[in-house]
């Protein structure tokens, strides 16, 4: 409990909410209570040290009245970040918290698509967020943080896409966080009914900030028989930032969840994500993209739970690292008895720029079933010196090679989800960040 | 001699090992851990006070850290070890010569193979039964070049500043709580020097045999190889199958020093009641290359993770590993190596096989420290599952602080394909013979380091094995 995160602001966000989520939220900041803060012996936090990291005691509670929905009133960068590609099925703008503007799709709507912020949802469909609102994938059993988040979420987003209705274009979310020494806390429910196709593209953007800002979000996918979700998080966050990203997916037969997680700015990231593929031929490919540099901090904890027969997953995460900056990847694949016929894969692969940097990785294999086909890799090393040379001897300069061959190296990743507009967007910040390498 | 007759001689058609033998120990101290036990094993041993010293502050070390709650099933460990002896006093004094051995304990051996051994092809060797070494021997030849092969107990006596020079400095008492309860009780082992330049041709072995039930052996190697020199260590560990559990706690330390090159292999078939919680290290100097061969057979929960501190430039450090789990046996096995030098290399291959409820664990760290330029290191770890009951696991981790380091980690898990049996099938082969034939396949690389006569135990064990796996 701290002067801003207690059980009064518990009662204070829930005020005016219905009796059974109050009742959760109370719920949720008795587990907050009851669990204890994780530390570097718990094998989950072997790489961050929360006692260095994370003051929750400096942390305030966003007061900020609610923008209005005039776009000219919003902050130039986010307008920006916007206007890279305008091209979706619908918008989401999120500053500060607030949900400041939602549209969608007019023909999408009528065929029953919902795209609204979560305290909107809860009154507009009431019983489909009771359903699923941290209850299957980010309960706040999960842990101290899920519990936290559980407790004081202020606001969030509610996509749920009917059965056999296919989204040609993504669903764009753009958030900007403003005030320093601030912890908000917000949530992210998709659901995709039967046959149904989507993909959910969430940018995260800020200045830099001169205190500690938390920022905390519970991403909870559900993708029922043979529907197609793809979901994608675009952390471009300024220094002084700690975001953190707790992420589920839950995947039932014959459906295609893949997630994309790229983490560019912020002085801290912690991602967890953890793929559940409960039905038979469920498929998860799982990507990550990282580029730090200072004394940036990531990192990703994942894992791939195979619970039903004949399920594949397949994880690729890859950074560069430069300047001080360190990035710990922890994975699992936990193959669970009778989930015979699966083939999970996970590679990590770390570059290292400069000689202050860091990378640690944990890939674990948990198998209890023999019918498999598993494997794992894990590298760390630094520029190839042979396609460097190469470059050069086509007239290429050191630092041009150099950026050349660490955009291939992270390339690979954008080539497996070409999804329109991110792929450039995120080449864009990483070209700048290579800028400052050399 | 044809080859089959050889593998019928081993006659692993149970597990050979299981016999007792009735001796009689001179001493056996009350059973569980107390400062009482840890004095009467040092007084016995007629210690230096240091020693003393060093044991009760071992034990205070011991008591103060908790169970580990990572890797194996420890839950049961606690009671275990309040049944357990902890020391065992077979015989008054150890023997030069093989004839002097007590009859009983000399058959156990000789049933185990030994002297025959010896006769043939060892350097020296050496005898553990219980708590203490009861024979060392070491080739004429060998002794007059200054080689040292003798029990841990005679290197303190007849060694004293060289021993005190590296004794737990390798693994200090704190490295972790089996580690002190090794250090407060410790007995039996060997300790082994290599004189500058020496190269010894053949292996030095070691057996270590626990008779008696409910036994706690924690035997205590240090092994000091000079500029130069090259040997090869040898350990197997038998001992009966009992009801009851059983205890095995060793130390092993060992300093590869300039342009050194040393291998150490353990065969370990330990009876199926056995915690095997053994920690060894070795600090691997400028040039140095060590090698660690390791062979879990048996034992209930093994836990042991060989390791290599590289802290020469240029050393090198190699782990090769097979671990069998068969039916109730949890193998959490693997190994370490640890960058502290430039130009250090590295590599650790690791085989495991889990069969019916077994389950194999690979736990491993590769660590590159600050300042260890230009390291080098692979790991590659393949598991083969042969029921749906059985387990593997796979817990790398890989640590780097420097960024002119290449460092790279694979594994694999798969069971026996259906197409390769069904080959083997239409070449006529039966499906036993050919499961054992594809398993022997997948620990060959392994394997083929080993010894002759481990080499053949270990394909003998792994046909009789595979009988039955299939329906």
């Amino acid at each position: 409990m701290t002067s801003a995160l207690n059980p009064a602001a518990v009662e204070r966000i829930g005020m005016s909410e219905p009796e059974w989520l109050r009742e959760r939220r109370a719920h949720a900041w008795d587990v907050y209570e009851r669990t204890p803060m994780p530390t570097i012996r718990l094998e989950e936090w072997r790489y961050t040290n929360l006692k260095k990291k994370l003051d929750l005691n400096s942390l305030q509670l966003s007061d900020a009245e609610a923008m209005s929905d005039d776009a000219s009133t919003w902050p130039e960068r986010l307008r920006a970040a916007m206007d890279e590609d305008r091209e979706a099925s619908g918008h989401i703008v999120i500053i500060d918290g607030h949900v400041v503007h939602a549209d969608v799709d007019k023909q999408l709507a009528t065929q029953g698509v919902i795209l609204e912020s979560l305290q909107e949802a809860i009154t507009n469909h009431e019983e489909l967020v009771r359903e699923h609102l941290a209850t299957d994938a980010v309960p706040a059993e999960e842990g101290k943080f899920a519990a936290l988040n559980a407790a004081l979420w202020s606001d969030g987003i509610f996509l749920y896409v009917p059965k056999g209705v296919q989204l040609e274009l993504p669903v764009r979310v753009t958030r900007w966080l403003s005030e320093a020494g601030t912890a908000y806390f917000s949530r992210v429910l998709i659901v995709a009914e039967a046959q149904s196709q989507v993909s959910y593209v969430d940018e995260v953007l800020s200045d830099d900030f001169e205190s500690q800002t938390y920022t905390s979000t519970a991403v909870e996918l559900i993708a029922r028989e043979g529907a197609r979700v793809q979901y994608v998080a675009v952390q471009r966050l300024g220094r002084g930032a700690f975001y953190q990203s707790m992420q589920r997916t839950l995947a039932q037969r014959d459906s295609k969840l893949d997630t994309l997680n790229v983490a560019l700015g912020a002085s801290v990231t912690r991602v967890d994500l953890n793929a559940r593929l409960l039905g038979p031929g469920a498929n998860s490919d799982m990507l990550g993209l990282y580029f730090g540099d200072g004394d940036q901090h990531f990192d990703f904890n994942t894992s791939q739970d195979h619970v039903a027969e004949h399920t594949s997953s397949d994880l690729l995460y890859k950074g560069a690292l430069d300047g001080a900056s360190r990035a710990a990847f922890r994975g699992i694949i936990r193959v669970l008895p009778g989930a015979q016929g699966t083939d999970a894969y996970q590679t990590n692969r770390n570059l290292l720029l400069s000689p202050e940097s860091r990378a640690d990785s944990l890939p674990n294999l948990e198998i209890e079933a023999d019918d498999v086909k598993c494997s794992h890799g894990a590298t760390v090393g630094q520029l190839d010196d042979e396609a460097k040379f190469y470059l050069m001897s086509r007239g290429l300069s050191l630092i041009q090679a150099e950026r050349l061959v660490v955009l291939g190296f992270l390339g690979e990743v954008l080539a497996k989800l070409p999804l329109g507009g991110v792929v450039d967007k995120v080449t864009r910040v990483i070209e700048q960040k290579l800028a400052q390498h050399g | 001699m044809p080859q089959n007759e050889t593998i019928q001689d081993l006659g692993l058609d149970e597990y050979k090992y299981d016999f007792v033998s009735e001796t009689e120990p001179v001493f056996r101290a009350e059973k569980g851990l107390s400062e009482e036990v840890v004095r009467q094993i040092s007084a016995h041993k007629e210690e230096p006070e240091w020693m003393l010293e060093y044991r009760l502050k071992a034990l205070d070390v011991y008591n103060s850290k908790p169970m580990p709650k990572w890797g194996g099933d420890l839950s049961s460990l606690e009671a275990v070890l309040d049944e357990i002896y902890f020391y065992v006093r077979p015989q008054e004094q150890m023997e030069r010569s093989w004839d002097d051995v007590p009859d009983e304990i000399k058959n156990t051996f000789e049933k185990l193979g030994i002297p025959e051994a010896e006769r043939k092809i060892l350097a020296g060797v050496g005898a553990q039964y219980e708590s203490e070494m009861v024979y060392h021997s070491l080739r004429e030849e060998w002794a007059a070049q200054g080689v040292i092969f003798d029990s841990i107990e005679d290197g303190l006596k007849n060694h004293p500043e060289l021993f005190r020079e590296h004794f737990g400095t390798i693994i200090p008492m704190h490295d972790n709580k089996f580690a002190a309860m090794n250090a407060a009780v410790w007995s039996g082992g060997s300790f082994v020097y290599i004189p500058k330049g020496v190269s010894l041709d053949t292996p030095l072995q070691a057996y270590f045999r626990v008779n008696q039930e409910r036994m706690g052996q924690f035997e205590r190697t240090l092994i000091i190889i000079d500029e130069g020199a090259q040997a090869h260590y040898i350990e197997g560990c038998t001992a009966p199958v009992y009801t009851t559990e059983s205890f095995h706690s060793g130390v092993i330390e060992i300093v590869v020093k300039k342009n050194a090159r040393f291998r150490y292999t353990t065969i370990q078939n330990w009876s199926n009641n056995m915690y095997n919680l053994v920690t060894q290290r070795s600090m691997v100097h400028e040039n140095a290359t060590m090698e660690w061969l390791d062979g879990n057979l048996g034992s209930k929960l093994t836990m042991k993770y060989p390791s290599c501190y590289l802290i020469g430039e240029g050393a090198h450090g190699e782990i090769m590993s097979i671990a069998y789990a068969g039916d109730g046996q949890h193998q959490d096995t693997g190994g370490k190596v640890v960058h502290v030098a430039p130009h250090t290399t590295s590599s650790i291959t690791s085989k495991s096989i889990s069969k019916g409820t077994g389950r194999s664990t690979y736990r491993g760290l590769c660590k590159v420290h600050k300042g260890a330029r230009h390291a080098r290191s692979n790991v590659e770890c393949d598991a083969l599952l042969i029921n749906d009951t059985s387990r593997t696991d796979t817990y790398p981790y890989i640590e780097i602080e420097e960024n002119d380091a290449s460092v790279g980690h694979e594994a694999s898990v798969s069971k026996i394909g259906e197409e390769q049996l069904f080959y083997l099938a239409s070449r006529g082969i039966a499906k036993d013979e050919a499961m054992a034939m594809i398993v022997r396949g997948f620990i060959e690389p392994i394997a083929k380091q080993l010894p002759l006569e481990y080499a053949v135990e270990l394909n003998r064990l792994i046909e009789m094995e595979m009988e039955g796996s299939v329906g």
